[in-house]
């Protein structure tokens, strides 16, 4: 069930109340969360539940015997075996395909016989974040980072449903602890919640929908059909509108999780207010950059082992975060984009030393967030195109039709545009004081306000649910 | 537990609120769900919101502010199926012979074929479920803006069919479009949405079987010669885009159901319609599979993970065959 439906609100006025009552009883409180998260999850797909199951058993058994082992080589065959069975599970349902189709084309491309059986396999929703939260833990356990919990609360921590379907992707250092006691909803910050949860709800239905139908959607599908203006305010929206949808989600998550009493990681702190790449993977899908950083840079070498092997370390390991998004070229020039980018940025700072990061002013900073922001948006452009060609025919338009005439830039798109890219200005410290005077308003003021913001939401929302771009993945 | 019971209060008078604000909102919810013992409860109970709601002028705010954005509508539920009534001699689609006659048609004379130049374009609007989106992006990007075609408009609304009029009103909608973008040609993609038992917008004391039914087929098959005809009389060819084969065996049957509907009433009237078989054109070997061979025989993702939308390639293919098609009817100058 997706989180902006009635639906949900129904589901999550009976889990609520229900888990509070059953906090000082850890067991049953666990039982109860396990069983609403496969509820929530089987909502989707009843079928799906069985993979999440066998996913759970399977990294758990993995991660108390790498835990238990005594032997070296035992713990890192143990841990091989179970990367290699979550990559597998991301492989056959994600993957197999396009693996598939690509090793067949080139087979015929190069005039060798090849058979016509291309697999077609459903694609579970969530399935690339538990799996890669299984991995971080099981990882965890093998640099005897965590000791293993027990099952019921690893079998919680992997289906919690605030996360499940689209992050953000939580550390077993984070949540477990939390799941070790009863939580107190006196050390909540419910308005910081609430907040959360209605902005969350504003960007992903109001402001990523206005974009996606009043000029993304139509410019993406038929560039040639548009002027160059239409062209890069379409390119605009959609960095507003990727993030306004993917942030509003998480969003939701962590306000929904934060009710719940559990602390999730941020996940986006104002990513377009970058001012180089490097920051901006620091403020972008944060939970996805610091998991490739630590278990897949690293573990690639990092930058130990000399500056050109850093740099193709840096390369690769963008090019394989691109095709986590997805089984196509496009993902992977997108994360190929980045990490030429990153690697070329970490050359500029070797080379240029000192020179590289002098004083910082304020003209320099908006310079580096002008630059970084329209670079982002030139992967954005892969990364929305539908393939490679039209990518490419996005990209030429915005060059050779100035001057035509643009009736999708109105009022209605560049407004929310400003107000997207607005958003990452916001400074930080605004923020809790504005929770701190919700805070002490009394709850029917509370509740008033938060229902005159649902209502808004609703009425300026489209008719039903909008989709949601981060499910595919 | 205090501070927990105060977070959980706050939220349910939030929700109770907001629900009375936005109490026309949930009855359409309610209405436009598929029949059932959800349906009954939450129509009565959207119903008291919209009693007490109306009562206390809660449901002001949110008209006025659907009224300022142009969206007044909104929240109406409007199941009125307006058809043109039927000729005096039904012809063959509304009334399909049980049994093949072997009579001899009366040779006509071939009209001559209307000509369409980059100057003077065709004008084609795509419209109808989230079917049609692809394939009518598609034809926008492959007509472009020089050539004999030029298509006005797509209009791709998501879950909606001719069966529930509650969801979208397309038998109000489709003339409105008429009227306003003065197509030649109507490319319609329905059925898809439409493919279970419950029919809304029925004539009063008439009841229909289940999908697959004599009765649930005549009513469907009503709808589609209707609005053929409504466009026909409106001077638009209508190109009625037939439902793929998808991943679901289950639907798949409810789907050819349908699709004999459709080509049936194309097949029927010729000058007026034609039909696309989509389903041929994305089986391979009867079967359904993602992935087909291309032009360049390089197998290509045709299908979105959901087994039943189209990828772009495959809005290409479909846009192509749409195209062919329209140069056999009319004569396209490039």
């Amino acid at each position: 069930m997706l989180f902006p439906t009635v639906t949900f609100a129904i589901f999550f006025m009976i889990v609520l109340p229900t888990s509070w009552a059953l906090m000082r009883r850890q067991r049953a409180w666990q039982a109860f969360i396990l069983v609403a998260s496969y509820v929530f999850y089987a909502w989707w797909d009843w079928r799906f539940i069985f993979l999440l199951a066998a996913s759970t058993v399977g990294n758990h058994a993995a991660a108390v015997a790498i835990h238990r082992s005594r032997s070296a080589r035992a713990r890192k065959l143990l841990l091989s075996t179970d990367i290699a069975f979550n990559l597998g599970l991301l492989a056959y349902f994600k993957y197999a395909g396009f693996l598939v189709s690509s090793v067949e084309n080139g087979l015929s491309r190069l005039g060798l016989p090849s058979s016509s059986w291309v697999l077609t396999v459903t694609l579970p929703i969530g399935i690339s974040f538990f799996t890669f939260m299984a991995m971080s833990y099981v990882v965890d356990i093998y640099r005897r980072e965590l000791e293993p919990a027990d099952f019921p609360r690893f079998a919680v921590y992997l289906s919690f449903f605030p996360h499940l379907v689209a992050g953000p992707i939580v550390r077993g250092s984070e949540l477990l602890p939390q799941l070790e006691r009863p939580r107190d909803a006196r050390e909540i910050d419910t308005s910081r919640a609430f907040f959360l949860i209605l902005s969350g709800l504003f960007f992903k239905v109001v402001i990523a929908n206005q974009l996606a139908t009043h000029i993304v959607d139509d410019v993406f599908a038929a560039p040639n059909r548009h002027s160059s203006l239409e062209v890069l305010t379409a390119v605009y929206g959609y960095a507003v509108q990727i993030l306004a949808d993917f942030m509003g989600y998480t969003n939701i998550a962590i306000g929904v999780a934060l009710l719940l009493g559990f602390r999730f990681p941020q996940n986006f702190n104002s990513p377009y207010s970058a001012t180089s790449l490097q920051d901006f993977w620091r403020r972008w899908h944060m939970t996805l950059s610091r998991w490739l950083r630590d278990y897949l840079y690293i573990g690639l070498g990092g930058n130990r082992k000399g500056k050109a092997r850093t740099y193709v370390n840096l390369a690769l390991t963008m090019l394989l975060g691109g095709l986590w998004h997805g089984a196509a070229w496009t993902f992977v020039v997108w994360g190929g984009l980045h990490g030429g980018g990153l690697a070329v940025e970490r050359l500029a700072r070797d080379v240029l030393g000192r020179r590289w990061a002098p004083r910082e002013t304020a003209a320099r900073r908006w310079i580096g967030r002008i630059v970084v922001f329209h670079f982002v948006c030139l992967g954005w452009i892969f990364f929305r195109a539908s393939s490679l060609g039209a990518a490419g025919s996005v990209i030429t338009r915005l060059f050779t039709a100035w001057g035509e005439p643009s009736p999708l830039v109105t009022t209605g798109v560049v407004l929310p545009i400003v107000v997207g890219i607005a958003a990452n200005y916001v400074p930080a410290r605004a923020l809790p004081a504005t929770f701190s005077r919700f805070g002490r308003l009394p709850a029917v003021a509370q509740a008033a306000c938060l229902a005159v913001g649902l209502m808004l939401v609703d009425t300026l929302g489209p008719q039903g649910v909008a989709p949601f771009i981060y499910f595919r993945f | 537990m205090r501070a927990a019971a105060k977070m959980i209060a706050v939220l349910f008078l939030a929700l109770a609120l907001a629900s009375l604000l936005n109490a026309r909102s949930l009855r359409k919810m309610a209405e436009i769900q598929t029949p059932g013992t959800q349906r009954d409860v939450s129509v009565w109970f959207s119903s008291q919101l919209v009693s007490v709601s109306g009562f206390l002028r809660l449901d002001r705010p949110r008209q006025e502010l659907k009224d300022a954005i142009g969206r007044s509508g909104d929240d109406v539920v409007d199941t009125r199926v307006a058809l043109p009534p039927p000729p005096a001699f039904p012809g063959p689609a509304e009334h399909p012979s049980p049994h093949k006659t072997k009579a001899r048609p009366k040779p006509r004379p071939k009209p001559a074929r209307e000509a369409y130049t980059p100057l003077h374009p065709l004008r084609v609007w795509v419209a109808g479920d989230s079917l049609a989106e692809v394939p009518g992006t598609s034809l926008e990007r492959l007509t472009g803006s020089n050539e004999p075609v030029d298509v006005v408009q797509t209009e791709s609304r998501l879950a909606t069919g001719l069966t529930r009029p509650d969801v979208f009103n397309w038998f109000t909608r489709l003339p409105a479009a008429v009227k306003q973008l003065r197509p030649r040609v109507a490319v319609l993609s329905f059925g898809a949405d439409d493919a279970h038992d419950y029919i809304r917008g029925l004539p009063a004391g008439h009841i229909v079987g289940a999908i697959g039914s004599a009765s649930w087929g005549a009513e469907y098959r009503r709808r589609v010669v209707g609005v053929t005809r409504e466009l026909n009389d409106a001077g638009v060819y209508v190109v009625w885009l037939g439902i793929p084969i998808s991943s679901s065996p289950a639907r798949n049957a409810r789907f050819r159901f349908i699709d004999r509907i459709l080509s049936g009433v194309a097949k029927a009237d010729p000058r007026g319609a034609t039909y696309i078989d989509a389903y041929s054109l994305f089986a391979r070997g009867g079967q359904y599979n993602a992935y087909l061979r291309g032009a360049n025989g390089q197998l290509v993702l045709m299908r979105a993970a959901d087994g039943v939308h189209y990828t772009t390639t495959a809005g290409d293919l479909v846009a192509r065959t749409v195209l062919a098609r329209l140069g056999e009817v009319f004569e396209l100058e490039k």
